[in-house]
């Protein structure tokens, strides 16, 4: 055989060999160590082109592109491997990366706001935004302005009904914890009362307030929400309305309410307020004991006494107020069965409540 | 208090149900706490008859009865009481019956014979708390008639709630009036009887000397009696009403006080000697009270006496050794007005309550002093025969039966309901017993002297009110500022989004949980009747609560607690009240529960102090942590106070182990707490450039002395760092292996920044020469690297 002949050879099964080994290459890499072992400097095909130097000069362009072809081919065969390697590897990339996405996420800790909180924040949103200003007062309070000054003289029955938790050794006036926010009332009035225009007033005042009495449905602390409006020609009508809103609002739908005459001497005349019962719908349940009527609030015009003892003429002015019991309405609103959750703490309730 | 329908029928035909006038006394005013119906509550169970009664084949302890209802065919009946025999008559629970406690009466099988019903006893039939057996009714009762209407069962027994405001309502007749005015009904008050009283009957001397408590005071003497029961009507009203049957004349008494609101006394007369006086008690004189009790009385106290002692505090108890008992024959009858804050002082001094007190601290109508009187003599003489004598009055009658008037504007009380007053209404009011005139816009009152509670305009507006029905009234919003400044605070909202669990714990502990925390005892504000010695001081920490959440909690399987309280503590200081606003933490055991991605972790002190940082970073505050060995209840070495320029606004630290032991929290317990009332305000953030040009971060490391505070070389660093120092931070903190005992390695990470060009490696340099120079002469620190 001619040199040429048997190089012509030489090449064909270099070829051959190449393309069989490039199909079986596993990875790229394995792929790039084939393409420096055929085609890079050091070669097979390089080693066969030294070859080409012993052929007579005549035949050397013919070899030559022999020579080229094959080096196309081969980077061609090349390519194409590395295209179907490079989609296999990035399908065994993607495989190999495959989570378990049913595994719990990296959690920060979370925590919850108190139900009766939430009830507190709520509420005083709601009056808030219709323009009563918000106000506190203390919990240690004197007589004067948890009784006197709200029209309960000292040998009043409301006192009794009161159950008053008293400080021990009080120097003067006998001190004690507030029975009631509507304290707040008064030392509210007579602050805004030293400032210029102070009438028309709208004042929300939540807080904490104590009572003497501790079974499974009360508390000896609870929390209560005063609401009061004085002004000129402020009536009965006024509350009701003022009332309307708040419940529909709290409660989120439309209820009705039902007033009913009471007696609270700071107020006159006085109403108890039920809600539709929220639970059955005013069709009578266990929670309303079939009368179909939740008892939520207290509320009534402010006694003119009340306004006297703060020096508004009651003969000008007129107001309307309310307490709200935060823990009854969270109740209601959250179907939450016994008062004591709220005081025990259990952090398993608070998280199922909390917001 | 519990009146029965019927009672209240004797002063009005009403005719409607019960539920009907129950809703009209709540649309009043009068609370129905509830509405029993003793009749109804036994229908379907008859009188029967029993005709023959042989022993039950299968069963030992029953009975075969055939039972005559008046029907067709007798009823088969099997029972297991054995109190009765043939022809005995007994209540029948016929099939159907729905009885008292529940049970429903259906035709059943027992042991094998059928029985069409159950023979009843007075347990069964709602009666009587026991029984022993069935109920034998009288021979004459009538066969197949409802038990329910032979015994003459109340139809409806109301369970009222009556205002204090609204004493004259503590009566049949009383709330009778307001119903019936409402109703629009005639009045069938009935007629008093004219009486023979015994002119040369002496009443004995008997003298007031206590006026102002005691302005009206009636009194006679009725002798011969033969005590008695009270007639069976009688003692049946007062035990639907919930009175106790006592003795004829006590039963009397009590019927005229709920028919007609006037509580009245009788003594036996016979147990006084001398004079008689209604008087102010002397300090520490002895009453020996009816109901077993015996009291020192305080001076002021009103009593009635005679010569040797003191025979009742007025208006509330009688004593014991005046009573009148079955054996009586003559007594002192009292009817009497007194002052109802006398009456209401004295009686929650001693903790006393009676019916008589409850009316008399409401005020009672002093029309109806006489007319008691009378009524009440009427019916003991008709009961228990004797003879009476004259009464005797002390106190002027004419002045208190003189009407209150005054004159109010029909348009303020318009205003003051929102709602018109037209003029047909007056004439509901007037049944109740006003007297009205209206004029040119204006109403004239009189008020009845049972209404003591009516004395200017606006408890006239309360009247109208109840008589338009608050239903009438309609809902309006008034005008309400639009804008109002918005102060909320979220102190406890941006703990809470920090991972913190909000709780709310009473304020009042005990009083060795305060001086866990605080010393100084005499700042404590004690309560003089507290629930318990667990909840008698109000707190001046919130760890307390804080601890005893966690120990709450830890024992129902909680790995561990993170919470946040806000709440006030209280405090006395130099004859003040204070109140503080305070925000507080607790961290112990895990913070997290273990995950596959991350092992749990327990709380430590640099997660707490973390905690309070962020939550002050949230107001723009940053604070130093400047340690605190003196913590009352905190560990030294793990507390530090927290500053914000020179206010001390708390502490974070470590609780003592012992103590932490104490609530059985067996893990670090970290606390923090900070008093929000002196936290310096937000600032408002302000617009700043951001930099222009890239940061360097360069870091060094050096050897420190291991007591060296990190804060101290934090500061120690920006003075030689000068103005290109953006940040620093320890970003590495080591004492293990390789470095020297008593020594600690701590990483700087210094940012470096130049406003106007890109640092140079030069000026970088330059810069931690400086430090490491300071950190050196500063320290003696060593570099590592």
């Amino acid at each position: 055989m001619s040199k040429l002949g048997a190089l012509k050879v030489e090449l064909h099964t270099l070829q051959e060999k190449a393309l069989a080994e490039f199909s079986k290459a596993e990875n790229l890499n394995a792929l790039q160590v084939l393409r420096v072992a055929y085609l890079g400097k050091k070669g097979a095909l390089t080693d066969v082109l030294k070859g080409v130097g012993k052929l007579p000069a005549a035949e050397r362009p013919v070899i030559g592109k022999e020579v080229n072809a094959v080096k196309t081919a081969l980077a061609e065969a090349l390519r194409a491997c590395e295209g179907k390697l490079s989609v296999l590897e990035r399908q065994r990339r993607i495989e190999s990366e495959r989570l378990d996405v049913s595994l719990s996420g990296r959690q920060s800790a979370r925590g919850s706001l108190h139900p009766v909180q939430q009830g507190l924040d709520e509420i005083t949103a709601i009056f808030s935004q219709m323009g009563f200003e918000i106000a506190q007062g203390p919990e240690v309070e004197d007589e004067f302005h948890n009784f006197d000054a709200l029209n309960i003289p000292p040998e009043h029955p409301a006192r009794a009904m009161h159950d008053t938790f008293f400080v021990k050794d009080t120097d003067d006036a006998a001190m004690l914890l507030r029975t009631h926010t509507s304290p707040v009332q008064i030392r509210t009035m007579k602050r805004l009362l030293e400032e210029e225009h102070a009438l028309p007033l709208a004042v929300v005042a939540p807080g904490r307030v104590y009572r003497c009495d501790y079974d499974v449905t009360h508390s000896p602390m609870f929390h209560q929400v005063e609401v009061f409006k004085v002004g000129e020609d402020i009536s009965l009508a006024h509350l009701k309305g003022v009332l309307q809103h708040f419940l529909s609002a709290y409660f989120e739908k439309d209820v009705s309410l039902r007033l009913r005459p009471h007696y609270f001497p700071f107020t006159e005349p006085s109403a108890e307020v039920d809600v539709a019962c929220v639970f059955c719908v005013g069709k009578g349940c266990r929670i309303c004991k079939g009368s179909g009527w939740l008892e939520v609030l207290g509320s009534g015009m402010v006694h003119p006494n009340v306004l006297k003892s703060v020096g508004i003429d009651s003969t000008v002015y007129s107001g309307f107020a309310f307490g709200l019991g935060v823990e009854r309405l969270v109740m209601l609103k959250h179907s939450i069965p016994d008062l004591r959750l709220f005081f025990e703490n259990d952090v398993r309730f608070l998280r199922r409540m909390g917001a | 208090m519990k009146l029965s329908y019927s009672w209240i029928q004797e002063y009005a035909d009403f005719k409607v149900s019960a539920t009907q006038l129950s809703d009209d006394l709540v649309r009043l005013g009068h609370e129905v706490e509830s509405v029993d119906l003793p009749r109804e509550a036994v229908k379907g169970v008859r009188v029967g008859q029993i005709l023959s009664m042989i022993p039950h084949p299968n069963a030992d302890k029953l009975k075969l009865l055939s039972i005559d209802i008046n029907e067709a065919e007798p009823l088969a009946i099997v029972c297991g009481a054995n109190n009765m025999g043939e022809g005995d008559k007994i209540p029948v629970a016929t099939v159907g019956t729905l009885l008292p406690h529940g049970l429903k009466i259906k035709k059943g099988k027992i042991r094998g014979e059928v029985s069409f019903g159950m023979c009843c006893s007075e347990e069964e039939l709602g009666l009587a708390e026991e029984a022993l057996g069935l109920l034998i009714l009288p021979p004459d009762a009538p066969v197949g008639a409802e038990v329910g209407e032979y015994l003459q069962l109340e139809e409806a027994v109301f369970d009222l709630s009556i205002t204090p405001n609204r004493g004259d309502c503590m009566s049949a007749r009383g709330l009778a009036r307001d119903l019936a005015a409402d109703a629009g009904l005639s009045w069938l008050e009935p007629e008093l009887k004219s009486l023979d009283e015994d002119a040369n009957m002496a009443v004995g001397s008997i003298a007031c000397e206590a006026e102002d408590d005691c302005p009206l005071y009636m009194a006679r003497r009725i002798e011969g009696l033969q005590v008695d029961e009270a007639p069976s009507w009688m003692k049946q009203r007062l035990l639907a009403a919930g009175q106790r049957s006592v003795n004829g004349v006590v039963d009397v008494l009590n019927y005229i006080m709920l028919d007609m609101g006037q509580p009245m006394h009788a003594f036996d007369a016979d147990t006084f000697k001398g004079d008689v006086c209604v008087r102010g008690a002397k300090e520490g004189e002895d009453f020996a009270a009816l109901d077993g009790r015996v009291l020192k009385l305080h001076a002021g106290d009103l009593v009635i006496a005679d010569a040797g002692k003191v025979a009742a505090l007025a208006g509330i108890m009688g004593s014991e050794a005046t009573a009148v008992s079955e054996e009586t024959t003559n007594i002192l009858l009292e009817s009497a007005y007194f002052r109802p804050a006398s009456i209401s002082t004295t009686r929650r001094q001693y903790g006393m309550v009676s019916e008589a007190s409850m009316r008399f601290e409401r005020a009672v109508d002093p029309a109806m002093v006489a007319v008691a009187m009378q009524r009440a003599t009427t019916l003991l003489l008709a009961c228990f025969g004797g003879s009476a004598s004259v009464v005797k009055v002390l106190g002027d009658v004419d002045v208190w039966l003189k009407p209150r008037e005054f004159t109010c504007d029909i348009a303020r009380l318009e205003s003051r309901l929102g709602v018109a007053i037209p003029a047909p209404l007056d004439d509901v009011l007037r049944r109740m017993g006003f007297d009205l005139a209206r004029n040119e816009g204006q109403l004239h009152v009189s008020v009845p002297t049972h209404r003591p509670d009516v004395s200017m305009a606006e408890d006239m507006s309360e009247e109208y009110a109840r008589v338009i029905g608050f239903d009438a009234i309609p809902a309006e919003l008034p005008e309400l500022p639009t804008i109002q400044p918005m102060q909320k605070d979220t102190s406890v909202q941006d703990a809470v989004r920090q991972g913190f669990v909000q709780i709310i714990s009473y304020a009042f502990i005990s009083r060795q949980e305060q001086r866990l925390f605080s010393s100084q005892d005499e700042q404590d504000i004690v309560l003089e009747n507290p629930i318990s010695d667990a909840m008698c001081v109000m707190r001046r920490s919130l760890f307390p609560g804080l601890l005893n959440t966690a120990k709450y909690n830890l024992n129902r399987q909680q790995a561990g607690v993170s919470l946040v309280e806000q709440g006030r503590i209280y405090s006395k200081r130099e004859r003040c009240y204070h109140e503080d606003n305070i925000l507080a933490w607790l961290m112990t055991g895990e913070l997290l529960t273990p995950h596959w991605y991350a092992p749990s972790r327990d709380a430590d002190f640099y997660d707490m102090k973390g905690a309070v940082e962020t939550w002050l970073s949230a107001r723009g505050l940053v604070a130093r942590f400047i340690t605190d060995d003196d913590v009352m209840g905190l560990q030294a070495g793990q507390t530090a106070k927290v500053l914000v320029g020179k206010t001390v606004l708390g502490h974070v630290g470590k609780v003592d182990g012992d103590l932490a032991a104490s609530f059985d929290l067996d893990k670090a317990v970290f606390v923090a707490s900070l008093n929000l009332d002196i936290l310096p305000k937000a600032k408002t953030a302000k617009f700043v450039a951001l930099a222009e040009f890239p940061a360097v971060e360069r870091d060094l490391v050096f050897l420190f002395d291991h007591k060296t505070h990190a804060d101290d070389v934090l500061q120690a660093v920006r003075k030689p760092a000068g103005s290109l120092l953006m940040g620093v931070y320890i970003f590495d903190r080591y004492d293990g292996q390789g470095v020297p005992e008593d020594q600690v390695s701590l990483g700087l990470r210094m940012s470096l920044q130049h406003p106007k060009r890109t640092l140079t490696q030069e000026d970088s340099d330059q810069v931690m020469q400086a430090v490491i120079e300071t950190m050196q002469a500063r320290f003696g620190a060593v570099l590592r690297g």
